[in-house]
């Protein structure tokens, strides 16, 4: 946010002041939060080191493909033969599709859509940069004003008008904008779905760059991340897969979720309709829908259902034995000899410790 | 009884470690040296501190803490704990879960007393990491059916009358690793997923009714400003009821870890329900059903069934010393055994402890306050006579429900719940004081 904007909203002013073309400059405060969305395979600053990416200091001047240490790919070293120099011009270019850009490349990030994203983040990776300058001293500004703003503004206090809700009277109305922007919830009548579409098709082509990374290209799961395909008929297995197809009683959730909080680490990034294509392309992994060419839209979203919403009831804890009696519990000679021990936990040795890498059974989540 | 194996590499301390047994290296040859060595490992335990000729040296020369001055009062304007307390942290289970971001770490209650968890110590769950947000940033929205969808700043939160609460927090998934018999060896790891806290905030029904609730409401979502934007339904009776929204936790601001600037508190039901860094409840007359109260927290049963909205956590007791991290060190005698119960249903009206794996109880000393929906501190004072124990702790609630053996949760459940377990734990002490996560007949 800019300083102006925070301003605004400390002195509870209800106009929008129309903001500076701060996009266009790029805020490096901004860009480092940006940056985060990089940082699972790039390190920059003191001491940066090589990870799925190179390191990024002093990255704007340099031609690409020639940090040192480094295994590029051929076409990103053919692109700094060819002379593709990093510059503010070229990064703002090649990190809106970065595949689009230097066809060939390794790098799998979808890239930045948003104009003032890529601007921040690259005024960011510009302080690392020879000749850069500091990039602290817009925020520590704007602190103080902030502050000021906030002591001043109760100046007539017996005369501030009080709103007219309530029994305390305090807050205030939200604006149909703002409700519209956070509240994005689905619920499985259909309430609350955007209008859009998406085929089965387009959601293969977003969940390979998007999704497939954690979740394998068909759901399979890489790693511990979650598996969102198969497992039906496993649900009275030593070992269960709970997926999508085999356990999520709605399909709303589905929408809901990946709207909200998918990409992990990008969230809200996702248009309405690429929502709808993921969703889409999710209910063929699960062979749910068969066709291709399916298309999933707001009109034809509650027509699906999945196939486990049946096996879901209401708790029922208090019916199990256990509780149902709530006798008074023996206190003597309760158990006919002398006890045995039946598991141990050291037989498993799973527990963490330094070196302990061995893995146990379950999961929290 | 020794079929432990040679590559102990576990935290568990052993009799002979001293608390302070810093290194990693030496703790584990310790500890190695303990499975082989067995039933003879008992020297250095049950000796006392034989005082040296002519009388222990902490006592006969000037100690330097005693000759120099220590530090100034503004050495650390925020005081942490004495450098001797370096082992009192959270831990996590890194194979639990795919990434840290989106993970958990388990409170030390091996190392704590009383029924308050000092704020750095209360264990962490979040799905998209540590919300950063300034309080002069965060807003609170009321929405859906209200006759008037308000905003709330913190300062607007901060006006209005509040209350303090004392309770507990616990995931529904501590213990979850248990189900299919003892693994975590360490009662930090099987039940370190809860805390408990004084929480000072503004009930939650005073802010719906600032906004004014409609008469056909039925449920409320409540959802966090983090990068997972968690939401849950909650019913509207218990909104109204004893939910809070909170920000501070003992005395002091939220921790950012904890919701900071502010969180839901909702008393005596699943953790992942406190939603944190609350930014919006919404009115509604059906519930959501978003993925947390579908896809993860609901109970899956040994039918292929599954129960949803199983909200309340169930009267639980566990001992937290001796336990495997907190091994006895002292041979026979005078022996302090402590630990910790709880219920969503209210106070706990008692607990028994066994020494024999659950042949014979004795009711255990509750101390300290007994507030509802809030940990219990219980004690049974023993003179043990160094042979070994399976110590078991059994609580039972105001309302008279007891808690049940693992085995009773299994056959009626079976061992693919994840969620809420709340089976008696066993602990196998040994003649040398060391303690193991053990299961019985």
């Amino acid at each position: 946010m800019s300083k102006f904007l925070k301003l605004a909203t400390a002195a509870s002013l209800a106009l929008m002041i129309p903001v500076a073309s701060a996009a266009a400059e790029g805020d490096a405060g901004e860009g480092e939060k940006v940056f985060k969305k990089c940082a699972a395979c790039h390190a920059v600053g003191e001491g940066a080191k090589h990870k799925v990416g190179p390191e990024l200091n002093a990255l704007i001047g340099r031609p690409a493909g020639t940090v040192d240490g480094f295994k590029y790919s051929k076409a990103m070293v053919e692109a700094g033969e060819g002379g593709v120099v990093w510059s503010e011009e070229t990064l703002h270019d090649y990190l809106e599709k970065p595949r689009d850009y230097i066809k060939g490349n390794r790098m799998s990030f979808a890239g930045l859509k948003k104009e003032d994203e890529r601007a921040d983040v690259i005024a960011y990776l510009k302080t690392f940069s020879a000749g850069a300058q500091p990039a602290a001293a817009a925020p520590a500004e704007a602190a103080p004003a902030q502050q000021a703003a906030v002591v001043a503004a109760p100046a007539d206090a017996k005369n501030a008008p009080l709103p007219d809700h309530g029994v305390f009277h305090l807050g205030r109305e939200a604006t149909p904008e703002e409700i519209a922007a956070w509240n994005i919830d689905v619920r499985p009548d259909g309430t609350g779905l955007p209008e859009g579409r998406g085929t089965v098709a387009e959601g293969e082509t977003i969940f390979a760059e998007q999704c497939a990374v954690c979740h394998g290209d068909f759901g399979e799961g890489r790693d511990r991340w979650p598996v969102l395909a198969g497992g039906q008929d496993t649900l009275k297995a030593d070992r269960p897969v709970k997926t999508i197809g085999s356990y999520w009683p709605y399909l709303s959730t589905v929408y809901d979720y990946v709207r909200r909080a998918m990409p992990f680490g990008d969230a809200r990034s996702l248009s309405d309709d690429d929502v709808y294509a993921i969703t889409a392309y999710l209910l063929y992994l699960n062979d749910i829908v068969t066709d291709e060419d399916f298309e999933l839209s707001k009109e034809n979203f509650t027509s699906v259902r999945l196939p486990n919403e049946e096996n879901f009831f209401m708790d029922d804890r208090e019916e199990e034995a256990h509780y149902a009696a709530k006798t008074e519990p023996c206190m003597t000679d309760c158990k006919p000899g002398p006890v045995k021990i039946t598991k141990r936990a050291a037989v498993l040795d799973v527990t963490p410790d330094a070196d302990n890498e061995d893995q146990g059974v379950g999961a929290v989540d | 009884m020794s079929s432990v194996t040679g590559r102990n590499k576990t935290p568990v301390k052993t009799a002979q470690s001293t608390a302070t047994v810093a290194d990693p290296a030496r703790r584990r040859l310790l500890t190695a040296g303990l499975a082989a060595g067995a039933g003879a490992a008992l020297s250095g335990l049950a000796a006392r501190p034989a005082a040296a000729a002519g009388g222990d040296p902490l006592i006969t020369q000037v100690q330097d803490w005693n000759r120099y001055l220590g530090d100034g009062v503004d050495a650390k304007p925020y005081g942490t704990p004495s450098q001797f307390e370096a082992e009192v942290v959270r831990r996590d289970v890194p194979w639990l879960t795919a990434d840290p971001v989106s993970s958990v770490n388990f409170t030390p209650l091996h190392e704590l007393d009383g029924i308050i968890t000092p704020n750095g110590l209360c264990f962490e769950r979040h799905h998209g990491g540590t919300a950063e947000i300034s309080p002069a940033d965060h807003r609170l929205m009321i929405e859906g059916l209200v006759d008037k969808p308000l905003i709330f700043t913190m300062e607007d939160i901060k006006r209005f009358p509040r209350e303090n609460r004392v309770y507990f927090l616990e995931c529904a998934a501590n213990s979850g690793m248990e189900w299919r018999g003892a693994q975590l060896n360490g009662c930090q790891f099987t039940h370190g997923m809860v805390h408990c806290v004084v929480y000072t905030g503004v009930p939650l029904r005073t802010l719906l009714e600032e906004a004014g609730v409609k008469s056909n409401s039925k449920w409320l979502l409540a959802e966090g400003a983090d990068a997972s934007a968690m939401t849950r339904s909650i019913p509207m009776e218990k909104a109204l009821d004893d939910c809070m929204v909170a920000f501070k936790m003992n005395g002091e601001a939220l921790r950012p870890e904890q919701g900071y600037p502010l969180r839901l508190v909702v008393p005596g039901w699943e953790g992942n329900m406190w939603v944190k860094w609350l930014r919006r409840l919404e009115v509604g007359d059906e519930p959501w059903h978003h993925r947390e109260e579908t896809s993860k927290y609901t109970d899956l049963l040994a039918n292929g069934k599954a129960r949803r909205f199983t909200w309340v956590m169930d009267v639980k007791s566990v001992i937290t010393s001796p336990s495997p991290q907190a091994p006895v060190t002292h041979g026979r005698g005078p022996l302090v055994i402590s630990g910790l119960a709880w219920s969503g249903n209210g106070t706990i009206k008692r607990v028994d402890v066994s020494t024999d794996g659950g042949r014979n109880w004795k009711t255990a000393r509750i101390d300290g306050p007994s507030l509802s929906k809030a940990l219990h501190r219980f004690y049974l004072d023993i003179d043990w006579d160094g042979s070994e124990m399976l110590l078991q702790s059994r609580a039972i609630d105001e309302h008279g429900y007891v808690q049940p053996t693992k085995d009773a949760l299994r056959l009626a459940r079976g061992e693919n719940s994840i969620y809420h377990n709340n089976g008696i734990q066993t602990w196998y002490v040994q003649a040398n004081g060391t303690v193991e996560n053990v299961e019985v007949s």
